[in-house]
């Protein structure tokens, strides 16, 4: 099984500074059970060197290798080749949307890690804050000393597949948001008044397709409700708060 | 040439049209909004059908003739259809918003859909053998 | 007077945290590298914070960098470090022999660690092996391999430097003199081709500092030497898992996010542009990161990879090959002056590495400047994008 080989075609975005993009074809010999990126990493080292993409950790914690395979979002580190191709099939290769292209499967995510910082979203975390086991922290003994580094991973993918984030370019969006409910935790930081806008959880409609996509348990969908209805809360709380 | 610019991409104001490629949420997102242009023409059209109401019984009569034809059968069922669908998507939204259903998501889309395409079809046939 | 240029070829670890250091002191620097930030082997680090238990035995100089460097970074970039601990295990009686040498290299490199009975150890990390005979707790740590860089790369920026990525470095510029005056790019975003110079050029490119510093005629030693890491879907542990025995394969087990890594082995190569994923390796991994964590076991493989250390050669070959690192001032080594090479090394010690590299280039570049690093807390590394 493993010494299977298969022949497939990477049909890959191209885009070199202000000229028209276009597609590229490259044949590869890969194998099923081996992961996307390495497929890309191999076009750039012995087919073509003026391939730019973005890839660092390899493992799924730095977000750097978001692409649009297929049409469809994917972490490409942890992305099977046989889950998204067959032999002798051809498979596409995009950058994200949403995000302004640099060059090739390349772009540019600033707006993303600026939106996480002015929600106040913390990269580390105690576990008791951001539990990895649905409540419960593994290991008994003091579990509010563990710390963790956050669930989301920065990757882009949710803002790439939001429909909303394709129709303007003010939306918080859901990696922004999901970082608010995060950092509303804290009650004081005044992180509700800042999403409770027209840009922020009220842009939301509900298409999920950042949950759909999240390689990282953050799900932020599902954060953006929460989030949506502490901002409701707050609000109703304010209205007999402000009558005393 | 700096790689890091990090302005906001340019938006496309009919890119969530495309529902290819993506999962069930993001079409009951895309058919939400579909229904809810057509309803809302459809109450300017209600206006004003019901201003025809006010010139009077030939008015109103000539009116009803024209109800009959099949097109304005077809055209009333459609927004039939939209209001089941939109009104039951609606309800998915309020559900996934006010608890936390959200991870079931998909799960109650292929509820009301199921909901919508009978009540779609015992509605078209009560319109249409009537 | 105008600020010296320097340019730094690589940002990877050593190349951001030079880039900061340079930057404190007041230089004007621009950093080159042909790809993303760190996609060359520091991207790829298991992630470790050191404590220095892995080297008190047989390399009580690294071990001693670790251990100091470990405290330096849990002060001056928390943002991005679990700081959790960590555990060295003892699973059968050539384990349990091998402590005794490793308890005095802990008490020589000052490494402080605390005896933990089995049921100690599997009160506070209930998935290791319960056949294990004795654990002992550690300052280790683990860090988000892309997220640590970035910090160094903001606050670098913060104090004037410029990154220039996806910018490949295809000539030197060699002046009558002998002397590294710039270099020829090619910048891989446009597809254009220009020139850089400065006044230094650091060659800070890792397991390729043979490659760049050959532009330059000079020689550099390194002996890349590539590894796998294995990754796993479940966090089984909060802390570093360390096997107590002499350093080898797959012995070190580390939290990653939602994920734990097994890593790694050590095999040398001659092209570190692409390795491939060797089978067998991974397999091993399995074996003996359960063997620390039988659930393991029972989960899905997540992600594998190949990460190539930079090993400076000097007779001895992999394991045995120090993990120390080395700067060479190619004016002294070659003749070649204007350039300087850094490479060798490990993650934990990126700050000190940039040290030594920087008190060099000021020296040569006659500037009395002192490193401040160790006491600079670094910005948050998501203003990288902001500057």
């Amino acid at each position: 099984m493993s010494n299977q080989v298969w022949m497939v075609t990477f049909r890959i975005f191209r885009k070199k500074g202000n000229l028209k993009p276009y597609f590229e074809d490259f044949q590869m010999e890969v194998k099923p059970g081996e992961y996307l990126l390495e497929a890309v990493e191999r076009i750039w080292a012995f087919k073509d060197r003026s391939l730019t993409f973005a890839h660092a950790c390899h493992h799924s914690t730095c977000g750097a290798c978001g692409m649009r395979v297929n049409g469809k979002e994917k972490l490409t580190c942890i992305t099977l080749i046989k889950d998204v191709v067959d032999d002798d099939g051809t498979v596409k290769v995009e950058p994200l949307r949403n995000f302004p292209v640099v060059s090739d499967l390349v772009v540019d995510m600033g707006n993303l890690f600026l939106n996480l910082e002015s929600v106040g979203h913390h990269p580390v975390i105690s576990v008791v804050e951001e539990p990895y086991q649905d409540g419960i922290a593994a290991g008994k003994g003091s579990e509010a000393d563990y710390i963790r580094l956050s669930d989301c991973i920065e990757c882009g993918m949710c803002i790439s597949a939001c429909p909303v984030a394709t129709t303007t370019s003010t939306y918080l969006g859901p990696a922004a948001l999901a970082g608010a409910m995060q950092a509303s935790l804290n009650p004081d930081n005044g992180v509700l008044k800042l999403v409770d806008c027209a840009d922020g959880v009220w842009r939301c409609h509900s298409a999920y397709e950042c949950s759909e996509v999240c390689p990282s348990y953050v799900e932020p969908g599902r954060k953006i409700m929460q989030l949506r209805r502490k901002v409701m809360a707050e609000r109703i709380k304010s209205i007999f708060r402000s009558n005393n | 040439m700096s790689t890091d610019t990090n302005k906001p991409a340019p938006s496309h104001w009919w890119k969530w049209f495309d529902p290819r490629k993506s999962d069930v949420g993001n079409w009951a997102f895309i058919l939400n909004r579909i229904t809810a242009i057509g309803l809302t023409v459809y109450l300017f059209v209600h206006l004003v059908v019901l201003y025809q109401l006010s010139q009077g019984p030939e008015a109103y009569n000539s009116f009803l003739e024209l109800a009959k034809h099949p097109f304005i059968v077809l055209g009333e069922l459609l927004v039939v259809v939209a209001a089941i669908y939109h009104g039951l998507n609606g309800i998915r939204v309020g559900l996934t918003t006010f608890s936390d259903t959200s991870s079931v998501q998909k799960a109650i889309f292929y509820v009301i859909a199921l909901v919508a395409i009978v009540g779609s079809l015992i509605f078209a046939v009560r319109m249409f053998t009537a | 007077m105008k600020k010296p240029h320097v340019i730094i070829i690589g940002a990877g670890f050593t190349g951001a945290a030079t880039a900061h250091d340079l930057a404190l002191r007041g230089l004007d620097v621009t950093v080159v590298e042909r790809g993303a930030l760190v996609s060359g082997t520091s991207g790829r680090t298991h992630g470790l914070l050191h404590c220095g238990g892995r080297y008190c035995v047989k390399d009580q100089e690294s071990a001693i960098e670790c251990i100091e460097e470990n405290l330096i970074l849990r002060k001056i970039v928390p943002q991005v470090i679990e700081p959790n601990g960590g555990l060295f295990v003892a699973l059968d009686e050539s384990d349990v022999e091998y402590s005794k040498g490793w308890l005095e290299g802990c008490e020589a490199c000052e490494i402080p660690y605390k005896p933990l009975t089995p049921q100690q150890t599997l009160e506070i990390e209930p998935y290791i092996n319960p056949d294990l005979k004795i654990a002992y707790e550690v300052p280790d740590g683990t860090f988000d391999p892309l997220r640590i860089a970035m910090a160094f790369a903001a606050t670098a920026k913060s104090n004037g430097a410029k990154f220039k990525l996806y910018t490949e470095v295809t000539e030197l510029v060699i002046d009558n003199s002998g002397r590294v005056t710039g270099l020829k790019v090619w910048d891989r975003v446009t597809d254009e081709r220009s020139e850089l110079y400065a006044d230094m050029v650091v060659n800070a490119t890792g397991a390729w500092a043979g490659m760049i510093a050959e532009m330059a005629g000079a020689n550099v030693p390194v002996i890349p030497t590539p590894g796998v890491m294995v990754a796993y879907d479940e966090r089984f542990v909060n802390r570093a898992i360390n096997r107590l025995c002499k350093p080898s394969d797959g012995d070190i087990v580390l939290p990653q996010r939602r994920m734990v890594v097994v890593g790694t082995t050590s095999f040398e190569v001659d092209d570190m542009d692409y390795i491939p994923v060797i089978e067998d390796q991974v397999e091993l991994m399995l074996d003996r990161g359960s063997a620390l964590i039988p659930g393991i076991r029972d989960v899905k493989e997540r992600g594998v990879y190949m990460a190539t250390r930079p090993l400076i050669g000097s007779g001895l070959t992999g394991r045995s090959a120090a993990r120390t690192f080395k700067c060479f001032d190619h004016k002294e080594s070659d003749g070649i002056d204007g350039f300087v090479t850094i490479t060798g090394g490990k993650a934990t010690t990126l700050r000190r590495m940039a040290e030594k590299t920087s008190d060099i280039v000021c020296q040569k570049l006659d500037i009395e400047m002192e490193c401040k690093t160790a006491e600079t807390p670094l910005i948050s590394y998501r203003q990288y994008h902001a500057l």
